[in-house]
């Protein structure tokens, strides 16, 4: 009997954010100008809505019009990641099947918001929503973000023990302990199995094994963001030293979805402001942030 | 000039009689064996030397009988966090007077003190004594107690002898940083990592790492340090991946299994001291198993 073991290889994959209107309405006009922009400059493929997207502040409704008319709209250029985080199992599932009726190339998914259930009903959690689907299923490791659950090695071994298209992770966690535990035992069980950096510090994520990498600066300087993955992948990892040091100092700046918003509009492409709870930083802060980061994005693209 | 801390270290383990006695003739094989197999520098007693369970006068004792029977083959440092800052300046004294190369001395334990505090311990500890001081970061460990890139760069701007820093939090974004700091105001400044995570650590910068698995698996400890430092980086993964299947069978009651696995190797060692346990006869007969699969009894020198 063949094991079924979809695979995707997302590559470097762009996190948008999701544009407001005044009103915080979705802002599809400049949401569409968005996505062209990501395609544009450099994408593989992309995710949404992350966290970045604020997708914790989107309706379920939102979230499926929002993956509904990306998918319309990128009609097969490029992979599209459906991001289907949430607090019960069952909603997240249906989410995700609803994802792959859509044409989303994959589903990835975080441990529950707000529950800190035992690591058994964590697993539990993931086999739900990865089971919905038949299109390859990453677990999304954010532990700062998710602090009540924690997941470690031994889990997604056991995860892949149990989903057939449990494809990879995506390591928020940058923890060099539990990413070359994954992917010693991991390729044992499953050879195709990804490790993919859900951040911008790729150089040691990658020398681990790390062949992907999820980017939410991308929107900001997609330049410097691709010298970075291109050097990587290519396993000019001393090399991309130089690059890595200068996306971690972008990104000290530009963690949160009010900053990255800001940051946006100084390049010349207003995505509005984020949706409370979130807040923008205020005109001061803004002034200040524009003027650190002015010299490190000389040579990246203005407007849409 | 090139920093003499660079490689994989050894920290030697300590041997003890049945009657938890230190064992002296066995400590001498154990250093001969580690500077015969290619140590490129000794360090005593880490953790896995059972430090903080030896008496003071127990730690000078072993002190001088390693600075003996090295003899300026290799450099020795000494490792001289105890529980009481009192008795770590004591042993720094100590390292001095006998000949040692440099000492390592890791954050105060158990008071979780502030960032001032930590600077100043760092400060009167290094002006204490000529010899060159490694700093020991272990974040995860002590509670979130660390030397951060800000406080890195005042120690080094202060501090002739602070040449390095065994950097212990094994995550990306905090090594980057403490290398972009350090390297930049002090080019040679020895970035060195613990447990062989030599993989994620030398294309960021890192020339060495202390070693776990040292007393068991010589060879490969030399061959994944060779691998990283010529950017073998396929090589370099297969060798940190076989490292992480040794790490994962000896972290457990760290270094109980290690003391087991060495008695397979046929360099017993004796027991480790309570809390501790000592690995039993079934435990041994798993780690047995484990290396057996992993080709290491054929791969690696046995008896002294």
């Amino acid at each position: 009997m063949s094991v079924f073991e979809p695979v995707l290889e997302p590559g470097l994959v762009h996190t948008p954010v999701t544009p407001f209107t005044r009103d915080n309405r979705i802002d599809y006009d400049t949401f569409a100008k968005l996505i062209e922009f990501h395609i544009g400059s450099g994408a593989d493929s992309l995710a949404l809505p992350m966290h970045i997207g604020e997708s914790a502040s989107l309706t379920d409704e939102e979230q499926r019009a929002l993956l509904a008319f990306t998918i319309k709209l990128v009609n097969g250029r490029k992979p599209i990641i459906a991001h289907t985080s949430d607090a019960g199992s069952a909603i997240a599932a249906d989410r995700a099947r609803h994802a792959e009726r859509l044409g989303a190339a994959a589903v990835i998914a975080t441990t529950p918001y707000y529950w800190t259930p035992p690591p058994h009903m964590i697993i539990e959690h993931f086999v739900a929503i990865g089971s919905a689907v038949s299109i390859p299923f990453f677990v999304y490791n954010s532990p700062e973000e998710m602090p009540g659950s924690k997941i470690t090695a031994e889990l997604c071994l056991k995860l892949i023990d149990r989903l057939p298209n449990f494809a990879g992770v995506v390591d928020l966690s940058l923890d060099w302990q539990f990413m070359i535990e994954l992917l010693t035992y991991a390729k044992r069980k499953r050879p195709g199995f990804a490790l993919i950096a859900g951040t911008e510090h790729m150089v040691s994520a990658a020398a681990i094994g790390a062949t992907g990498l999820f980017s939410p600066l991308a929107g900001i300087a997609p330049k410097l963001v691709r010298k970075l993955y291109d050097g990587c992948r290519k396993d000019q990892l001393v090399e991309a030293r130089g690059a890595q040091e200068a996306v971690a100092a972008l990104r000290q700046h530009l963690k949160s979805s009010g900053n990255l918003k800001a940051a946006l509009r100084t390049m010349g492409r207003d995505c509005g402001a984020p949706r409370p709870p979130l807040q923008a930083p205020d005109a001061e802060a803004t002034r200040a942030l524009t003027a650190t980061l002015e010299p490190m994005l000389r040579d990246e693209p203005r407007g849409f | 000039m090139q920093n003499k801390f660079r490689g994989v270290m050894q920290s030697p383990i300590t041997p003890l009689k049945d009657d938890y006695s230190l064992d002296l003739p066995t400590f001498e094989k154990v250093l001969d064996f580690h500077v015969r197999t290619g140590a490129p520098a000794i360090s005593w007693p880490h953790h896995k030397g059972e430090s903080l369970s030896l008496t003071i006068p127990e730690r000078k004792r072993f002190a001088e009988a390693t600075v003996k029977v090295v003899a300026g083959r290799v450099p020795v440092t000494i490792h001289v966090s105890a529980l009481a800052v009192e008795d770590t300046m004591e042993l720094a004294q100590h390292a001095q007077k006998i000949g040692a190369d440099g000492i390592l001395a890791i954050t105060p334990y158990f008071w979780t003190p502030t960032r001032e505090a930590i600077h100043d311990y760092f400060i009167r500890l290094c002006t204490s004594i000529e010899l060159p001081v490694l700093s020991y970061n272990s974040p995860s460990y002590l509670a979130g107690v660390e030397i951060t890139g800000d406080l890195m760069s005042r120690l080094i701007e202060r501090l002739p002898n602070f040449v390095g820093v065994k950097e212990a939090s094994f995550n990306s974004e905090k090594f980057l940083e403490i290398s972009r700091v350090a390297l930049s105001l002090r080019p040679n400044f020895a970035l060195l990592t613990g447990v062989e995570f030599l993989l994620p650590s030398v294309p960021l910068g890192g020339v060495g790492s202390y070693s776990a698995a040292g007393s068991v698996c010589p060879n490969l400890c030399a061959a994944l340090f060779d691998a990283c430092m010529a950017s073998e980086w396929p090589r370099a993964r297969e060798l940190q991946y076989k490292m992480t299947r040794l790490w994962h069978l000896f972290k457990d009651q760290y270094p109980s299994s290690l003391k087991g696995g060495m008695v397979i190797m046929g360099r017993p060692v004796g027991p480790t001291r309570p809390p501790l346990p000592t690995a039993t006869k079934e435990r041994q007969a798993f780690i047995e198993k484990e290396l057996a699969d992993m080709g290491v009894l054929e791969s690696e020198p046995h008896g002294w």
